[in-house]
């Protein structure tokens, strides 16, 4: 709660008891940088929730969609262990921002550049980026498209970056001596993932067909509901101790931007906690229109085909983290759904849904970006100080508020997710609307 | 296009390993699952063969390996969140610090 003086700050001298220490929250004009600390605060917490409820299709749509679990309890069962997996995440992820932007050193510290007036252009740099990615996590929930998270945060970091700092602010293709970047850690993983986990649940698939010609479908489809709740909880934890990560590095960055925290090596608990329950509830509220759309819309799914989907999920996530190849949980769900449904002989696989899932893979990134430069342009418009962050900060809320009002004119929740897919429907209106 | 050199290692290794994890255990699932049926017989195949008790022993061993590579891919998690990585050096696998 002590911060440093910094010689660029407008205070009273000598109304502090310590001496060169204040304390925050005496009346002067830091206790604007505060304010804007807790908007981001509640900001990244806010995109931790949507990370949680946009991803629980990943590893639950499947397991929802043939039945191996009821959807209150598939959803309630991934976001414990969410909670969980991001309890374990003990690993410093504060140079996140670092793959992709440039606002901190290498060690995580914040560039000083960006730290000289207490912090707040640097804090407004990853407000907007938020809003960024939060404003694109919720449209394409509201169409019912699976995106990715990642690539939303990424995206909206990018944006507000370029917005602030200039092209250069961003570290496109890394210096050459690992995969870094942009493309190296956002844009190719993106292309390759979604392909090797297809590949490899198609080929899970059509062994697991193989083997169990002959065998009574009752007998087979019992036995496969408890191989698919074991592979999809072990995507929940995967994803819990992945994504929760993210949100941990950046509350960290804007404490250490403002002074409040100096310790490059820990987190602060709070931050884990706070970031564990966000994505843990989030996970629980569960993106139904997300979970309809993958379990019933790519592919009608066997409780075989879901074991061999969730399996190659868990499978390429891990191998990945253990290879440090950077990927994002959503492309790779996707990408073993569809697998599972090329695997299968017979199969009907909805290319139609796929390709509109493809489409938005492709925009996530620079749409998010979009969204994050406006709102940088905004609250530096506005002086680029508290009023600005207040005015973007209501700008999220208000639309926010608007797709959470347009959702309810169709909703989807646990009770209708799994109604039968309408090819006509989901054409006129958004994917996931059906029925 | 440094980057596409590291992705393209980086991806034929997942792939690897993937398969033998992502492909591989659903394979051996799938054999437990059949030779529970061979050892039910009767309604459970569809040819209505005989009960034959090794099927169920034979089962619950290949159910036995999917679960021990479950158990490595938790202990995996756990690992990593902690700083720890798992070693495969003395074929079986170790803890070892990252």
């Amino acid at each position: 709660m002590f911060r440093r003086r910094t010689s660029g700050e407008n205070y009273l001298r000598g109304l502090s008891p310590f001496s060169g220490w204040r304390y925050r929250g005496d009346a002067d004009g830091v206790t604007e940088t505060t304010v804007i600390l807790a908007l981001v605060v509640i900001t990244a917490l806010g995109f931790d929730f949507t990370n949680g409820f946009h991803d629980t299709a990943n590893a639950m749509a499947t397991s929802i969609a043939t039945g191996a679990l009821r959807p209150k309890v598939a959803v309630a069962l991934s976001g414990i262990l969410n909670l969980i997996g991001a309890f374990l995440s003990v690993e410093v992820a504060l140079t996140v921002s670092n793959a992709v932007v440039r606002i901190q050193n290498s060690d995580g510290t914040p560039k000083d550049s960006l730290t000289s007036d207490g912090g707040t252009a640097l804090l407004l740099i990853v407000l907007c980026g938020l809003i960024g990615g939060i404003v694109w996590n919720l449209l394409t929930w509201l169409l019912g498209l699976p995106s990715s998270s990642s690539h939303a945060l990424f995206g909206g970091l990018v944006g507000a970056t370029i917005a602030g700092l200039g092209w250069a602010g961003v570290n496109w293709n890394g210096d050459g001596s690992k995969l870094d970047g942009v493309i190296g850690k956002v844009i190719l993983p993106a292309l390759m993932s979604p392909v090797i986990a297809g590949l490899v649940a198609a080929v899970g698939t059509w062994i697991i067909y193989k083997v169990t010609v002959g065998v009574a479908a009752r007998f087979t489809d019992n036995g496969f509901r408890w191989g698919q709740i074991g592979s999809a909880s072990l995507v929940s934890l995967a994803h819990g101790t992945n994504d929760a990560q993210k949100t941990m590095g950046v509350i960290t960055l804007a404490l250490i931007a403002t002074g409040d925290w100096t310790d490059t090596k820990n987190i602060p608990f709070w931050v884990k906690a706070a970031c564990a329950l966000a994505i843990a509830l989030g996970t629980y509220l569960g993106g139904w229109r997300i979970i309809r759309t993958l379990g019933k819309g790519l592919v009608e799914i066997a409780p075989p085909q879901g074991m061999a989907a969730e399996s190659a999920s868990a499978a390429v996530i891990l191998a990945s983290s253990h290879l440090g190849f950077a990927l994002s949980t959503t492309h790779v769900a996707t990408g073993s759904i569809l697998g599972s449904g090329v695997g299968k002989p017979g199969a009907q696989v909805r290319w139609r849904v796929a390709g509109r899932m493809v489409a938005a893979w492709l925009i996530t990134l620079p749409s998010a970006a979009v969204v994050g430069a406006i709102m940088w342009w905004i609250g530096h418009a506005l002086g680029g100080g508290l009023a600005g962050a207040i005015i973007v900060f209501v700008l999220l809320l208000a639309a926010a508020g608007y797709m959470y009002w347009h959702s309810r004119k169709t909703p989807i929740d646990h009770n209708n997710v799994n109604d039968e897919w309408d090819e006509k429907t989901s054409e006129r209106v958004p994917a996931g609307t059906a029925s | 296009m440094h980057n596409l050199g590291f992705a393209l290692e980086g991806a034929w290794k997942v792939l690897a390993a993937s398969l033998i994890l992502g492909a591989g255990l659903p394979a051996i699932f799938a054999l437990g699952i059949r030779s529970l049926a061979w050892g039910a017989g009767g309604d459970a195949e569809v040819d209505h063969a005989a009960p034959n008790p090794a099927g169920k022993v034979l089962g619950y061993v290949l159910f036995a390996v999917v679960i021990l590579g479950v158990l490595l891919g938790i202990t995996f998690i756990v690992a990593s969140g902690f700083g720890k990585a798992l070693s495969f050096e003395h074929i079986y696998p170790t803890i070892v610090d990252k």
